[in-house]
């Protein structure tokens, strides 16, 4: 482009594309706002001049960053954290970890090296979560892609096509045909002459014939899109048999999962820290100026007239801390259990918010017997207990590997996999994922499981409010009582990911930027007993 | 100094005062159990957590053995006694005892009113339970009768439809819970269950 503006380039292309055309320029050319995330939010100074203090209850995601950025501020923060570990549902597990489920400890056997972990709770970050990305690049922390899906994996589903397993990609090639085969019969049969003129129906039919890979008579009898039953860099190929499209119709779970890789959430290419998600928390640490102080369980918290006091127990011993504000990312369900004095209606909403029950198997095998079958990270699905199987994508040829063996959020399976034992879980893990790669069992070297709803001070993962309690409650837990807020993921639209619980820190920090600007005092009465 | 710009630490076992005579500091090894039972062991509804609070020695020791012999929570609709039962699997009758001890010397606030009921007809059911429990609820050792009263009311309406349903009381060597499991055939509807809860709970 010699000697043109970008406004005559603009017109240009909305000439040639139609506005919609031109506002996808425009953003690419940066004219207009994507969205509205321009990084964490700037804690101001107080209006007083005199920085207030604030206590950080549970050292997960959220915590940390709230305490990150009040840091930066000057704000001084005591982080408080039940567990001996930091990170909340932030685990990552290498040889010799421990497992804190309650009355079930488990460690970790995987073999000590790099590259035999698992991600227990978060395991990938989406393109557009820019909160999580932000704090990624800030704290140094690499990222590599994950492969979120693998068309060569499998679904499997014990009442569809007799239990046998199906590759991804043969799935989806024949959903395709045969659904364009249907819209080609339609448009045969006139039934768009209404919607359509007949030149549009000819280039319907034409795209039904593309999209599906159909016959020039508008049939689909297989197409070598899914591969071939012969060795196609020899031989002419010879597509699958195509599956019926009776048979597709009753696979309810099957043309469920095809979403597994289509919704926004999950949308590729998706990302991991390399060397384990924890990366995000070790970033975090090595940036704070003040450690979490671990092991301290929260007993009492009480606004008082000129800040927020927090009693807590370590070692046999309880101490009390007081300061400005506080920010809170324990469970809003252990909340009933810690004395305090928030008002009845307020107490109400944090128990509104009810344990999630995820759960995870992973498995040390002897091989990555999966790369040998064509599967290079990427998930199958099955409709049994153990809903997933998650290949990993980095370190691809190693020996050895960490493979997800059972990933459910279902809280009936959830809870029928909580009452078994550790083993009893890993057995009954491996049977179902016989189904899919026959011999599976013989490559497990060692194996964990994590039941969130079990594991102590969580309890819980996937927080959930019924939609009746979401309309009465949310809205006042995402403001603070008194000086106390609550964050987390449990204060979002998006519970179980990070991106949630960081979006619940900076909704927190927005308002406590006003309070203290606005406090003429900070030391002044604020809440409502 | 004024408290908004210091952050202070006081160690309360060196304050004195500021600690009342019930809060007495978890054993250590035993804070698992604060999680869900929550602070001096108050009770946590949302857990599914009672209040512990003034459950007598005898009565705790009896029911952590039943755990850990699968007398109690084995059912399998029992969803929060299993998980009692994988709290207790691994203890020994000398922690049994040491934490029945912790916990009957822990205090915490009565429990609040969460069940609404006909008291009356509460008081009615309860002619028959007060034989064994007590008019006041307050129980009866040498029968092996619980004292009730201080018990979260929405913990005794879960016990008594789970003696109802058969969840507790059904396996033969709970020779207590066969017992109670007799005795509720007078509550013979949901209304009648939560009366009865609604009765004992204001006995206090």
């Amino acid at each position: 482009m010699l000697n043109i503006t970008r406004r005559q380039f603009l017109s240009y292309v909305g000439a040639a594309g139609g506005s919609s055309a031109l506002l996808k320029t425009s953003l690419a050319l940066g004219l207009m706002p994507d969205d509205n995330y321009a990084g964490p939010v700037k804690i101001k100074p107080a209006a007083n001049g005199e920085q207030p203090t604030a206590l950080i209850l549970g050292a997960g995601v959220a915590g940390l960053a709230t305490a990150l950025e009040l840091e930066k501020a000057g704000i001084h923060c005591t982080i408080l954290e039940a567990s001996f570990r930091p990170g909340g549902r932030n685990l990552t597990v290498r040889n010799g970890d421990k497992i804190d489920e309650m009355g079930n400890p488990q460690i970790c056997q995987f073999d000590k090296q790099d590259n035999l972990f698992f991600n227990c709770g978060p395991a990938r970050i989406p393109g557009h979560h820019r909160r999580i990305l932000h704090y990624c690049r800030a704290l140094n922390v690499p990222l590599q892609i994950k492969a979120n899906s693998s068309k060569m994996a499998y679904f499997h589903d014990d009442n569809s096509l007799g239990g046998k397993p199906k590759r991804i990609i043969e799935y989806h090639t024949d959903v395709r045909g045969l659904m364009s085969e249907l819209l080609w019969k339609s448009a045969e049969n006139n039934q768009y002459d209404q919607l359509l003129s007949e030149d549009d129906v000819a280039k319907l039919m034409k795209f039904s014939q593309t999209y599906g890979d159909l016959t020039e008579n508008g049939k689909y009898i297989g197409s070598e899109r899914a591969g071939s039953t012969t060795d196609r860099m020899l031989e002419f190929p010879k597509p699958h048999a195509p599956i019926e499209l009776k048979a597709m119709l009753d696979s309810q779970f099957w043309y469920g999962g095809l979403m597994g890789a289509e919704l926004y959430d999950w949308c590729e290419p998706l990302m991991e820290p390399v060397g384990g998600m924890d990366g995000v928390i070790k970033g975090f640490l090595r940036n704070l100026k003040t450690q979490p102080v671990l092991n301290a369980q929260v007993k009492k918290i009480y606004n008082r007239d000129n800040g927020v006091e927090v009693t807590y127990e370590q070692g046999g011993q309880l101490h009390t801390v007081q300061a400005d504000y506080c920010f809170n990312n324990i469970p809003a369900y252990f909340m009933a259990g810690i004395d305090n004095n928030f008002s009845a209606t307020y107490q109400s909403g944090l128990d509104s918010v009810k344990r999630g029950h995820l759960f995870k198997i992973a498995y040390q095998m002897s091989e990555r017997f999966w790369e040998r079958d064509g599967i290079y990270g990427g998930i199958s699905y099955t409709t049994d207990p153990i809903g997933q199987l998650w290949y990993p994508s980095h370190d691809i040829h190693a020996q050895k590997g960490i493979l997800l063996g059972a990933y459910t959020w279902d809280p009936k399976v959830g809870a029928m996999f909580e009452k078994m034992t550790p083993a009893e879980r890993l057995t009954a893990g491996a049977l179902y994922a016989e189904k899919i790669h026959p011999g599976y069992s013989k490559y497990i070297e060692n194996g964990i499981s994590i039941p969130w709803a079990r594991m102590n001070h969580q309890m819980g993962c996937g927080m959930r409010m019924s939609p009746e309690d979401f309309d009465q409650y949310y809205s006042l837990l995402q403001k603070p009582e008194g000086r106390h807020f609550m964050i987390g993921d449990q204060i979002s639209h998006h519970s179980g990911w990070q991106e949630g619980a960081l979006a619940s820190s900076e909704q927190a920090l927005q308002q406590f930027n006003r309070l203290v600007s606005t406090n003429t005092k900070s030391g002044e009465a604020s809440h409502v007993a | 100094m004024s408290l908004k710009s210091t952050l202070f630490i006081l160690l309360l076992a060196s304050a004195g005062g500021t600690l009342q005579a019930s809060e007495i500091p978890t054993p250590v090894g035993l804070e698992y159990c604060t999680v869900c039972h929550g602070s001096q062991l108050k009770g946590n509804a949302n857990i599914g957590a009672p209040r512990l609070g003034g459950l007598s020695k005898w009565y705790i020791e009896r029911q952590l053995s039943n755990f850990k012999k699968g007398v109690r929570g084995a059912h399998s609709s029992d969803v929060t006694g299993s998980e009692m039962q994988s709290m207790v699997r691994h203890l020994t009758p000398g922690d049994i005892s040491a934490i029945a001890t912790w916990i009957s010397k822990t205090e915490s606030p009565t429990p609040k009113l969460t069940v609404h009921g006909d008291i009356e007809a509460g008081k009615n059911l309860y002619q028959g339970c007060a034989a064994c429990h007590g008019a006041d609820a307050s129980g009866n050792k040498a029968i092996g009768a619980p004292a009730l009263n201080g018990i979260n009311d929405w913990y005794l309406l879960t016990q008594i439809n789970h003696f109802r349903s058969g969840i507790r009381g059904t396996e033969p060597s709970d020779v207590y819970g066969q017992q109670m499991k007799a005795a509720v055939s007078t509550v013979q509807s949901d209304p009648d269950a939560a009366n009865l809860a609604a009765y004992i709970s204001q006995l206090n």
